[in-house]
């Protein structure tokens, strides 16, 4: 994260304000759907109302959980692995967000 | 590299066990452990969100497991580790804007945000258990 410290700070704070909400409505859905069935899980997430926030939820989600796990790696991991970790790490950020968001598509469409 | 950090004297951070246990600590080593938790939780998110979107014959047994009580245990560590991060996170912020960073008021938010999440992720599953 050289030369690019705050400006990572701040991306990482923006998207937990973001995140605090989206949470608020996932545990709130959780509970609300606890049990339901395929159709009425599909239901939910074909609606404007459940797929909008489910792939903000998956895609800042994301993109926090890549700025926190690279804190880890440049606390933990020496200087030589550290690239391939974190390229690791995008890798994983990127292929689940990809995973959700195509599959909330497919459900929306 | 390493001898690059030899020579400029660079500490790596001191890990887990040289800590003495106060439950500022817990609170500072559970958020990351959440946090690093809630990056499997986010793939398991998707991978149940691609089940769905695959139809009932993928997404039945995935259900399935998830009503099973190895699947209730993993749900309830989810929903715990989601309640502990983000109170916790909220903790952060309250500290970013230069707010109860002292000792005692640390200690008393570490405690309310363990307790906070607990009660809470008891409640929202055990209701979600019950709903079935």
């Amino acid at each position: 994260m050289t030369h690019k410290g705050t400006a990572t700070f701040i991306a990482q704070r923006a998207s937990a304000v973001a995140l605090l909400f989206l949470v608020i409505w996932f545990l709130w859905g959780l509970s609300a759907h606890a049990g339901a069935g395929h159709e009425e899980m599909r239901l939910w997430l074909s609606a404007p109302t459940g797929w909008a926030p489910m792939g903000l939820l998956i895609a800042v989600g994301a993109f926090h959980m890549r700025i926190g796990l690279n804190e880890i790696i440049d606390d933990y991991i020496d200087s030589g692995m550290r690239g391939v970790f974190k390229l690791l790490n995008l890798f994983a950020a990127v292929g689940a967000a990809a995973i959700g968001l195509g599959s909330l598509y497919l459900i929306a469409a | 590299m390493a001898s690059d950090r030899a020579s400029s004297n660079r500490p790596l951070s001191p890990h887990l066990q040289i800590w003495r246990w106060t439950p500022t600590m817990a609170a500072s080593i559970s958020h990351r452990a959440t946090g690093a938790a809630l990056y499997a939780g986010t793939i398991l998110l998707s991978i149940w969100v691609f089940a769905l979107a695959q139809g009932e014959s993928v997404y039945a047994p995935i259900a399935g497991f998830i009503g099973s009580p190895v699947g209730v245990l993993i749900l309830f560590g989810y929903v715990w580790a989601l309640l502990f991060h983000t109170l916790n996170g909220l903790r952060h912020l309250y500290w970013d804007m230069g707010r109860g960073f002292d000792i005692e008021n640390a200690r008393r938010s570490a405690w309310l945000v363990f307790l906070a999440s607990l009660v809470l992720a008891i409640v929202i599953v055990a209701s979600g258990v019950s709903a079935r």
